[in-house]
């Protein structure tokens, strides 16, 4: 009896699970796919207002707007370096400060942590920012938009939470096997942890991806990512001036918009199905303790 | 032998210098000189370093020119750090003004105050007698009597939106073009007669376009990006001053008129910011609307779209209201170049203003950057220019491909527009309308912009934090009086009293006594 | 140290330190880059904040030109930041008691999708809306929702109801910003909530299941235990940002009509500071926005460290 019950609660929640599923691909991906089928319309169906969620009058125009925009491809090229070595800066940066700080009882800790936990809510303004990295001599070179979020608080604070869920005894066991902690770091709490340096990594990752502003305060244009472009056309559409003349002619169709979404988003969508295999169960803590 | 060898070498090495040497000191007079530049870059109309104009225009004016182009979206928050810190900096900015935070930045020192530099700026003068702006001119200085920018110059200005309405319509039904606003509201009303279901009169990007481009004919310009950019207080042009214009009797009557639009179905209800442009289209493609306020070059292509069979769109002159028939005010300058203070510091400072001078505002350059070059662009027969088979059977038009193409007509770029020459470029049916409007009103229906307060930083600060409370209010009244959640008869002398509180007189003084001589 | 501390206790103190140091001297060494980082480029600007309360003229001195305070007693005086920060405050905890715990439930349900590639599939797609861009998402949003063309309002008046204006109407505001908000970032904030999940090991469902749990019961009794400390430090961060909402999208929904309960902090600064480049009028408010932010965030976690046991320091 008592099994059965549990069958058929089982079967109840699994139906929950599937149908809460359903509708959240609905909601995320409908909204796409109407970007998708506008993207591939003709103006004609569009301005009529007949297209959903297939495309009415194929046509690859949109794009091929996009991609003979000067320089496009450049950028893009911009954007991956950004992305690949911002994101190991980052990670390499954020690890090592997040193991030390997830020992507890280190000397120090606390001030370390609220000295990170300050810097959430106070930050310097705009023009102190561009005087430092114009000092610096970083502007106009990769690095300022490289080094200069290099760490950000909010990641490190994650990663030292799930630094700090690893059994203490299994560096204890390393520390006496003569391991010195960077090793420790490197070979036993990195591994242990990959879904959150993964989780970590794609975090810093979409930071790159995503970031224009600093890109607009810092970089020649011919350094500009892609995202400089493709704001300036998703955007361009809202001159909203104030006074005088000001001028809101916008002459960008909402299907360039929605293929621009689309260019940018693609690659940086697909690189999370490669990392799920950091997320697979079992490799973590009871890999190890097997 | 080897003395002679060396004799040898030696006669060689200087006969090479010498011949290196003259023609090399010839090559150091004649280099061109670099010269980076911001340029404002628009998404629909990308930069290109190729451009022909640009590159024909550089040459003649002797530079090696770099340019950066900047998001236009993104200018302004490129440009203001790097004036504010002087960081980072190109020797020349275009498109820019001094108004608002720029005023301060020049009058802190950070701007060359290029009308001091006067002879080393022949082609500019030149060219403001020419088209007789030196008033317009004039008007740019600021506090201190000095001007800091070099600004774009027009003869006359352009009429390049306004009402547009379905022409086809109006020829169906039997009505003549609209002249007054009650010809506009029989319009509307029969529409909407015909159609229950539609909203006549529809919106470009939000209300304020279309109150914007109305309200001059009732002898006001308030609400949000009104031409005295206060949104509170309007230019009494007779008088030469500001007054109260949000709570005038005048506001009362234009917001009666467009009450009585809103309360009869005929204007559209939507007001949140953004009105797509494709929804706009939409709009008036499918007759969901058939008039807007809006600009010319947008007509083609909805005419393109819509299935409707007839549909004609056709831009009309300014209707006259109460006070005239008005279009919203406009400049005769416009945004220009700037040379940030570092620029100044350069050695070979003179040649450079005398270049860019040149490049921009000179008889020849001037043409080449609306025409772009004789025999590749465009060539004259007599007194006509006639445009080649290329570019007039482009489906873009004249106008965009001349610019996408070569970088003629760029608004960052071309600095002097000469209304007739720029109407070559379209169609017959635009050039006429801009000649009516142009001989309506005694030539006044498109009014200058009112004159700008002459503020230190802290007077303009001061300003700054009366208007912005005023706006904010001002802009919420209008759409409950409009929409009819306030009442136009019963709430008007609560929101006068309110604009009080917030001292909109206050303002309107500090505007008037700080007016230029 | 106490005062009268004798010399000997001072010296073992010393040995102890020097032991320790000895020992630990490694972790130290990996904090000094960071460490280095964090002062450089985040502290060395925060010297920008002066200028709340010091006169900015723009082109002069970036750190103002003399001592004032009248930026302070500008919005502290004025009844519109007030009804601003009222309006910050309530979207917030709004947002927070809707937007906190569903990212928790979808993680807790998505790990029970037993057909993985499905699992894999609802989980990238479901992060998809993160990408689009604030102004896209308005776009939709006012296509969904306008009132004369939405699919929303067709089906409300195919049901034979009123049309509703969604977006111009300010009891409307609250819910489609929140709602908006749960679109764009429950997928994307779910990763963290499934990198803590994934992190469980096996051995403890298994346990359970020996014991004859079921899967409800799992969920409660070792999923929900198992990632409460990746819980409580999100929401303690979560807390301390509360304040902070999405600017962009407020600024783009803001209208005359729904101004009274959009009229949000950063909207106020950017039309009275940034707008007009009053950089220290933003300053102040910025200062201001900060100390809040951290009172909150300092007692969540004290308040965590209490109930939980968790804490971020």
């Amino acid at each position: 009896m008592k099994r059965r019950s549990i069958g058929a609660g089982n079967l109840l929640f699994d139906v929950f699970v599937y149908l809460v599923m359903f509708f959240v691909l609905f909601c995320c991906l409908v909204p796409f796919l109407y970007m998708l089928a506008v993207s591939f319309s003709g103006r004609k169906p569009l301005v009529n207002g007949e297209v959903f969620l297939w495309p009415k009058e194929f046509t690859l125009d949109s794009y091929k707007q996009i991609f003979t925009y000067p320089n496009f491809f450049r950028a893009y090229g911009n954007t991956f370096l950004y992305a690949i070595a911002g994101t190991a800066i980052a990670l390499v940066m954020t690890s090592l400060m997040a193991y030390p700080l997830s020992k507890k009882n280190l000397w120090g800790n606390r001030f370390f942590t609220k000295m990170v936990v300050v810097t959430m809510f106070f930050s310097g303004g705009l023009i102190p920012n561009y005087l430092l990295i114009n000092t610096l001599r970083l502007a106009g070179t990769r690095f300022a938009i490289l080094i200069p979020f290099a760490i950000n608080s909010f990641n490190l604070i994650i990663l030292i939470n799930f630094f700090r869920s690893i059994p203490e005894e299994i560096e204890e066991a390393a520390l006496i096997d003569g391991l010195g902690y960077f090793s420790i770091l490197w070979r036993i709490v990195m591994p242990l942890s990959t879904a959150a340096v993964a989780t970590i990594g794609l975090y810093y990752a979409v930071f790159f991806w995503n970031d224009w502003f600093n890109s607009l305060l810092y970089l020649r244009s011919d350094q500009y990512p892609v995202m400089m472009i493709l704001r300036n056309i998703v955007n361009g559409t809202m001159v909203i001036g104030t006074g005088e003349g000001a001028s809101e002619k916008t002459t960008i169709a909402i299907s360039i918009k929605s293929a621009v979404i689309i260019t940018s988003t693609v690659p940086i969508v697909v690189v999370y199905p490669f990392l799920q295999r950091f997320f697979v169960k079992g490799i973590t803590i009871g890999g190890v303790k097997g | 032998m080897k003395r002679f060898l060396k004799t040898c070498l030696l006669l060689v090495l200087m006969a090479a210098m010498a011949l290196g040497l003259c023609p090399g000191t010839v090559v150091a007079e004649d280099a061109p000189i670099e010269v980076s530049i911001w340029y404002s870059d628009n998404p629909t109309l990308p930069f290109m370093d190729s451009w022909l104009a640009l590159n024909t225009t550089a040459e003649i004016a002797g530079l090696d020119v770099t340019v950066e182009a900047i998001p236009s979206t993104d200018f302004a928050t490129r440009v203001s750090p790097a004036l504010n810190t002087g960081m980072n900096l190109p020797d020349v900015i275009l498109y820019q003004n001094t108004q608002g935070e720029n005023a301060s930045l020049a009058l802190n020192g950070r701007i060359v105050p290029i009308s001091d530099y006067s002879e080393w700026t022949p082609h500019f003068n030149a060219m403001v007698e020419k088209l007789g702006l030196q008033e317009e001119v004039d008007q740019l200085k600021l506090q201190d009597g000095k001007r800091y920018f070099m600004p774009q110059l027009f003869d006359k200005p352009f009429y390049d939106g306004g009402l547009i309405m379905r022409q086809d319509y109006l020829e169906q039904k039997g009505f003549d073009a609209p002249k007054t606003f009650d010809d506009l509201y029989e319009i509307l009303k029969a529409y909407k007669e015909d159609y229950p279901d539609s909203y006549p009169l529809t919106h470009l990007v939000a209300p304020y376009v279309t109150y914007r481009m109305t309200m001059p004919s009732w002898g006001v310009s308030f609400g949000k990006s009104s031409s005295s950019g206060t949104g509170a207080l309007s230019y009494d042009y007779e008088k030469g001053e500001y007054f109260t214009g949000a709570i005038s009797d005048q506001a009362r009557e234009y917001l009666r008129f467009i009450h009585k639009l809103y309360a009869e179905g005929l204007l559209d209800p939507e007001q949140a910011a953004p009105i797509d442009n494709d929804t706009w289209a939409t709009k008036m493609a499918t007759g969901a609307s058939m008039a807007t306020y809006a600009y010319y070059d947008q007509i083609g292509g909805v005419e393109h779209a819509s299935e409707i069979e007839g549909f004609k769109l056709q831009m009309y002159p300014s209707l006259e209201g109460p006070a005239g028939a008005h279009h919203q005010p406009k400049s005769k300058t416009g945004k220009g170049i700037l040379f940030p203070i570092e620029t100044a510091s350069r050695p070979d400072f003179e040649q450079l203003v005398r270049a860019i001078d040149e490049m921009f505002f000179s008889e020849e350059c001037s043409t080449i950057w609306c025409l772009g070059v004789e025999g590749v662009t465009y060539t004259m027969d007599g007194d006509t220019i006639v445009y080649p088979e290329e570019i007039t059977s482009s489906p873009d038009g004249i106008y965009k491909t001349l610019q996408v193409k070569y970088g003629c007509g760029a608004d960052p770029l071309q600095l002097v527009w000469i209304n007739e020459r720029e109407m070559t470029k379209y169609d017959e049916n635009y050039a006429q309308i801009n000649k009516t409007v142009a001989a309506m009103e005694g030539g006044n229906v498109i009014q200058s912009i009112p004159p700008t307060p002459l503020f230190d930083d802290w007077t303009a600060e001061d300003a700054n934090s009366l208007q912005t409370p005023l706006a904010d209010s001002i802009w919420i009244w209008m759409d409950a009086f409009v929409t009819g959640a306030k009442s136009l008869e019963t709430d008007w002398d609560e929101y006068v009293n309110e604009m009080k509180a917030l001292q909109i007189d206050e303002l309107c003084a500090l505007y008037n006594e700080h007016l230029p001589k | 140290m106490t005062k009268n501390a004798p010399a000997g206790v001072s010296i073992q103190r010393n040995s102890m330190l020097r032991r320790y140091m000895r020992r630990h001297w490694v972790l130290y060494a990996m904090l000094l880059l960071p460490v280095l980082y964090y002062i450089i480029f985040k502290y060395v600007p925060m010297v920008g904040n002066v200028l709340a309360f010091r006169r900015y003229r723009p082109g002069m001195s970036p750190f103002g030109t003399e001592w004032t305070m009248r930026y302070f007693e500008r919005f502290l005086r004025d009844p519109m930041f007030w009804r601003a920060f009222r309006n910050t405050l309530v979207i917030s905890v709004f947002n927070i008691l809707v937007n906190f715990p569903i990212p928790i439930i979808f993680a807790i349900l998505l790990n029970e999708v037993r057909i993985k590639p499905f699992q894999k599939f609802v989980q990238t797609v479901s992060y998809v809306p993160r990408f689009v861009s604030t102004v896209v998402v308005i776009a939709i949003l006012n296509e969904l929702l306008s009132p004369s063309s939405g699919l929303v309002n067709r089906l409300l008046e195919s049901l034979g109801m009123e049309v509703i204006y969604f977006m111009n109407e300010p009891e409307w505001f609250r819910p489609v910003y929140i709602l908006s908000e749960t679109w764009q970032f429950t997928g994307w904030t779910a990763i963290i909530y499934l990198a803590a999940i994934t992190s469980i090991s096996p051995d403890l469902f298994e346990a359970a299941e020996i014991d004859g749990a079921g899967r409800l019961q799992r969920i409660w009794y070792v999923t929900v235990p198992c990632i409460l400390p990746t819980i409580a430090v999100m929401l303690i961060i979560n807390v301390g940002h509360m304040l902070r909402l999405g600017f962009e999208k407020v600024l783009l929904m803001y209208t005359p009509a729904n101004s009274s309960v959009s009229d949000i902090i950063d909207t106020l600064v950017y039309r009275t500071g940034l707008q007009s480049q009053n950089y220290s009028y933003a300053t102040a408010v910025g200062l201001f926005s900060g100390l809040i932010g951290l009172v909150l965030v300092i007692s969540a976690n004290t308040a965590s460290k209490k109930l939980t046991g968790e804490s971020i320091y």
